[in-house]
C-alpha cells in the first residue's frame, strides 16, 4: 500500500504524519473536516508507524500503545490488589512453614491463596512479568514519540499554512494598516517583553516559549525507568539484606555476611508511668514501653575476618543510640530497634575458694559460661574443669545433661586436687546460681560425689563478682542498596512532573496577506491564560478584542 | 525506513528480554531464603574441634552428609551412633561426615565426642553462622550433598542406621 505523504508545499512527510511537517496543512483528518486540529506530537508521526511492519515492528508496536500500557497499568494494580488480601510472606520473620500457616490461619480460602502463589504476589513470576512489560512499554512509547516530537519543535517553519493557523483553539483574524513587514517588526519587542523567542519572516511571525515543558512527560518516564529497574533488581545479590540478630549486652557480635561488628554497649527501656497511661489502661496492670534503647557501638573488621581460628581485628566505626525510628545508619547499613527481652543472662562469676574447716579464703577466679579456662591453680589447690551444663538436668540415665545451650541453669563439675584430697582428686560440682544450688541440691550431689562439700565451697561473696547481660535487644539489620536509585528515579519523576505541571509551551504563529493578519495561538494547557496573554499583546497592537472571542470554539457542542 | 532505527529497535528489545529475563528467572527461581534440594550448600568457614578451619570448598568433589547437632538436643544425641558407624564404613569411598554443632563451646562438644567416641570431623557454629544459612530450625537436620555439590535430600529429626544407610548409598550412585 502505498499512501500519498507528499503535502502541497512539496514536503515530502513520513507515513502517518497527521500535519505536514514543514507547513502544517492537516494530511490526515479522521475526525472529518474543519474540526480543530490534533495537534499530538505537533501532528509529526510515530517512529513506529510505518508502511510495511515486520514482526519487530508489529513487537514494536504493541509496547508503543498507549492503550496497551494502560490495560497493563490496570492489569498490575488489579494483580497489586490480590497481594492485600492476606498478608505476605514476606512480611512474616520466622514463618517456616507457610503453607500450614495459610490453612490453619485462614481456612480453605488461605490454602487456595497459598497454592495459587498469591501469599507472595510481589515476587511471583506474573507480577514482576508485569513489571517488565511496564518498564517495556515506558521504554518504547517515550522513544516513539520523544524523537519525532523533538524533531518537530526543533525545525519548526515561520510560515505556516493557512488551514494551520485558522484551525487552532485560538485564532484572530483582521484587517491591520501599514506594510506587513513594519507590523511584524512592531509586534516583536511585544512578545518579547512576554518572554516568547520570536522568529520572523517578512509576512509571518513565530513566537514560542518553554518549550522545555514538553519534555516532562519524558523526564517523567525516564524516572519510572531508573525506578522499575531499581525494584526489579533490589533483591540481586549484595543488594539487599534483611536480617534480626539478637544481641546481648556488653557483647561484641557478627552481622551476618558483612565484615561488620556490632556491641550492645547498653540496653534500656522506659516504661510509662501509671499517671501517663490513657484512662483505659490505668490500673490494668498493662505496662506500655515509653522508650528502647540500645546504646550502640558498630565495628569493621579489618584483618583476620574470615578465619574463625583467629580473633578478628576490629575498628569502631561509629557510635550511635538506636531507637525506635532513630536507625543507626553507616553506608547504607542500618540496624532498627525491632524487640527486646529484659532475660539476664549469665555470662561469667569470679568465685572464690572456701575452706570450710579454717574459714581460709583462695583465690577469686574467672568463670566463663562460654569457652572458660580448664584449670585454676587456688592456694594449695588446683581445680580442673571436668565439665559443664549450661542448662543443668538429670537425663533418663540419671547421668548429668543439659536441657539446652543456653545457660539458665549453669552447672560446673571440677575434680579438684589439694591437701587432705586423694591423689586423683576430688570431684565437686558447683552451680552458680543460688536457686540452682537448692534446687537441685548442690550438697546432696556433691556428697554423693566424693562428700567434699563439708571441706571446701566455692562462693561468691560480692554482686560484683556477677558478669551478666542484663537483657538482649533485637535489631533489625538492614542493607537496601537499590534505594538510593529508587529515591533518584523517584526525584526524576517528580522534576519531570515539576516542568510539566507549572511550564506550559506556548505558541504564537502570526501571518499577514494583503493587508489581513492571521493568528493562531497553541497551548498545552491554561487556554484561559493563554487568550489573556494574546489579547493583551493584541492591545499593544492597538487592536482591541473580548478575550473570549479568540477561542476558536468549534469543537463545542 | 532511515537504516539506523533497525539496530536501536533489536539493542532495546534485546536489553529488555535480558533483563526482563533476569528479573523474572532469578523470581521464579533464587528468591527462597533457605537452600532446597537441587540447590548448591551455603559455603561455611568453621572452626573444627580439632583446631583447624574447615570450609565447604575443602569436600569439593566428595559426596557429603552435614548434620546439624546439639548436645542437648536428644534425638541428635540417639542419632550419634549410626553416623559414627556409617563414617567407618564410608570415610575411604569418598564419603565425608562433616557434624555442625549449633552454639555450643569447645568444652561441651569436646567431652561430648570423647565420651561418645565420635570421631567424624565437627565444627563448631560458635554464631550460628552456618545455622541460619541453612535455614535450620529443628535439630537434627541432616544434608545429603552429592559429590557433584548439589543438594540431593534434607532429613528434619532423627535418623536410624538403615535410613542414613540407604541415604548414602543413593548419593555415592553414579
Amino acid at each position: 500500500m502505498i499512501i500519498n505523504t507528499k503535502c502541497e508545499c512539496g514536503h515530502q512527510n513520513r507515513v502517518g504524519t497527521v500535519l505536514c511537517e514543514a507547513c502544517g496543512k492537516p494530511l490526515f483528518e479522521p475526525d472529518g473536516q474543519g474540526n480543530l486540529l490534533e495537534m499530538r506530537y505537533d501532528g509529526a508521526a510515530r517512529r513506529s508507524q510505518r508502511a510495511n511492519p515486520t514482526w519487530i515492528d508489529r513487537i514494536w508496536n504493541f509496547f508503543s500503545s498507549v492503550k496497551v500500557a494502560i490495560y497493563l497499568i490496570i492489569l498490575t494494580l488489579l494483580g497489586a490488589m490480590l497481594g492485600t488480601i492476606y498478608p505476605q510472606e514476606s512480611t512474616f520473620i520466622n514463618l517456616s512453614n507457610p503453607g500450614d500457616y495459610y490453612k490453619t490461619t485462614y481456612g480453605t480460602l488461605g490454602h487456595i491463596y497459598y497454592i495459587l502463589g498469591f501469599s507472595d504476589t510481589y515476587n511471583s513470576w506474573w507480577f514482576i512479568l508485569l513489571l517488565v512489560l511496564i518498564g517495556s512499554s515506558l521504554v518504547i512509547c517515550s522513544l516513539d514519540r520523544i524523537l519525532p516530537l523533538y524533531k518537530a519543535l526543533s525545525k519548526q517553519k515561520i510560515q505556516k499554512h493557512m488551514e494551520f493557523l485558522t484551525r487552532q483553539k485560538i485564532v484572530y483574524q483582521g484587517d491591520i494598516e501599514g506594510s506587513p513587514q513594519e507590523w511584524i517588526t512592531r509586534a516583536r519587542p511585544f512578545l518579547k517583553k512576554k518572554g516568547y523567542r520570536v522568529h520572523t519572516e517578512p509576512d509571518a511571525l513565530l513566537a514560542e516559549k518553554q518549550r522545555f515543558s514538553r519534555w516532562g512527560p519524558y523526564i517523567i518516564h525516564i524516572g519510572l525507568i531508573i525506578f522499575l529497574l531499581a525494584v526489579l533488581f533490589r533483591g540481586m545479590p549484595g543488594l539487599h539484606m534483611d536480617e534480626y540478630v539478637s544481641f546481648p549486652e556488653g557483647e561484641i557480635k557478627h552481622i551476618p555476611n558483612t565484615t561488620m561488628y556490632l556491641k550492645n554497649e547498653q540496653f534500656t527501656v522506659e516504661y510509662y508511668s501509671e499517671k501517663e497511661l490513657p484512662t483505659e489502661f490505668q490500673g490494668t496492670g498493662k505496662m506500655l514501653p515509653k522508650l528502647f534503647q540500645t546504646k550502640a557501638v558498630l565495628y569493621e573488621c579489618t584483618a583476620t575476618c574470615n578465619d574463625p581460628s583467629k580473633k578478628p581485628v576490629l575498628k569502631e566505626v561509629l557510635r550511635h543510640d538506636i531507637e525506635v525510628n532513630k536507625p543507626l545508619s553507616y553506608k547504607g547499613l542500618k540496624a532498627y530497634q525491632y524487640d527486646f527481652d529484659m532475660t539476664p543472662k549469665l555470662r561469667s562469676v569470679q568465685p572464690v575458694l572456701v575452706n570450710k574447716v579454717t574459714g581460709e579464703h583462695y583465690g577469686k577466679f574467672k568463670l566463663d559460661m562460654m569457652n572458660p579456662q580448664r584449670s585454676y591453680t587456688l592456694g594449695p589447690y588446683t581445680l580442673e574443669l571436668k565439665n559443664k551444663y549450661m542448662d543443668f538436668m538429670l537425663n533418663d540415665d540419671g547421668e548429668p545433661s543439659s536441657k539446652s545451650p543456653n545457660p539458665n541453669a549453669p552447672a560446673f563439675l571440677f575434680v579438684v586436687k589439694g591437701p587432705d584430697l586423694p591423689k586423683e582428686g576430688s570431684q565437686y560440682i558447683y552451680f552458680p546460681k543460688q536457686i540452682d544450688k537448692e534446687e537441685f541440691q548442690q550438697d546432696l550431689i556433691n556428697e554423693k560425689l566424693g562428700g567434699l562439700e563439708k571441706k571446701l565451697e566455692l562462693d561468691v561473696l560480692a554482686m560484683g563478682d556477677v558478669d551478666f547481660a542484663k537483657s538482649t535487644t533485637f535489631l533489625n539489620i538492614r542493607t537496601d542498596r537499590a534505594m538510593p536509585f529508587v529515591w533518584i528515579g523517584l526525584g526524576i519523576v517528580m522534576l519531570g512532573l515539576v516542568l510539566g505541571f507549572y511550564w506550559t509551551h506556548r505558541r504564537i504563529w502570526l501571518r499577514v496577506d494583503q493587508g489581513r493578519v492571521t493568528l493562531g495561538g497553541h497551548t498545552t494547557k491554561n487556554w484561559f491564560g493563554m487568550r489573556r496573554e494574546i489579547s493583551s499583546f493584541l492591545k499593544q497592537m492597538g487592536i482591541t478584542i473580548d478575550e473570549k472571542s479568540l477561542d476558536n470554539g468549534r469543537n463545542k457542542g | 525506513m532511515k537504516r539506523y532505527r533497525r539496530p536501536v529497535q533489536i539493542v532495546i528489545l534485546f536489553f529488555i528480554v535480558i533483563l526482563g529475563g533476569y528479573a523474572i528467572g532469578s523470581a521464579v527461581l533464587g528468591s527462597h531464603d533457605k537452600p532446597e534440594v537441587g540447590d548448591k550448600p551455603p559455603s561455611f568457614a568453621l572452626l573444627g574441634i580439632d583446631g583447624s578451619v574447615h570450609h565447604l570448598e575443602d569436600y569439593e568433589g566428595k559426596a557429603m552428609v552435614i548434620n546439624f547437632w546439639g548436645t542437648w538436643c536428644k534425638p541428635c544425641v540417639k542419632e550419634m551412633p549410626a553416623l559414627q558407624a556409617q563414617w567407618e564404613k564410608w570415610k575411604d569411598k569418598g564419603v565425608v561426615i562433616l557434624g555442625i554443632n549449633a552454639g555450643e563451646d569447645q568444652m561441651t562438644v569436646q567431652n561430648f565426642v570423647d565420651q561418645r567416641g565420635v570421631n567424624f570431623p565437627i565444627v563448631l557454629d560458635s554464631d550460628s553462622d552456618a545455622v541460619r544459612d541453612f535455614g535450620i530450625s529443628p535439630l537434627p537436620t541432616t544434608f545429603f550433598v552429592s559429590a557433584k555439590g548439589k543438594i540431593t535430600s534434607i532429613h528434619t529429626g532423627e535418623l536410624d542406621l538403615e535410613t542414613l544407610g540407604n541415604q548414602i548409598e543413593q548419593l555415592v550412585q553414579p
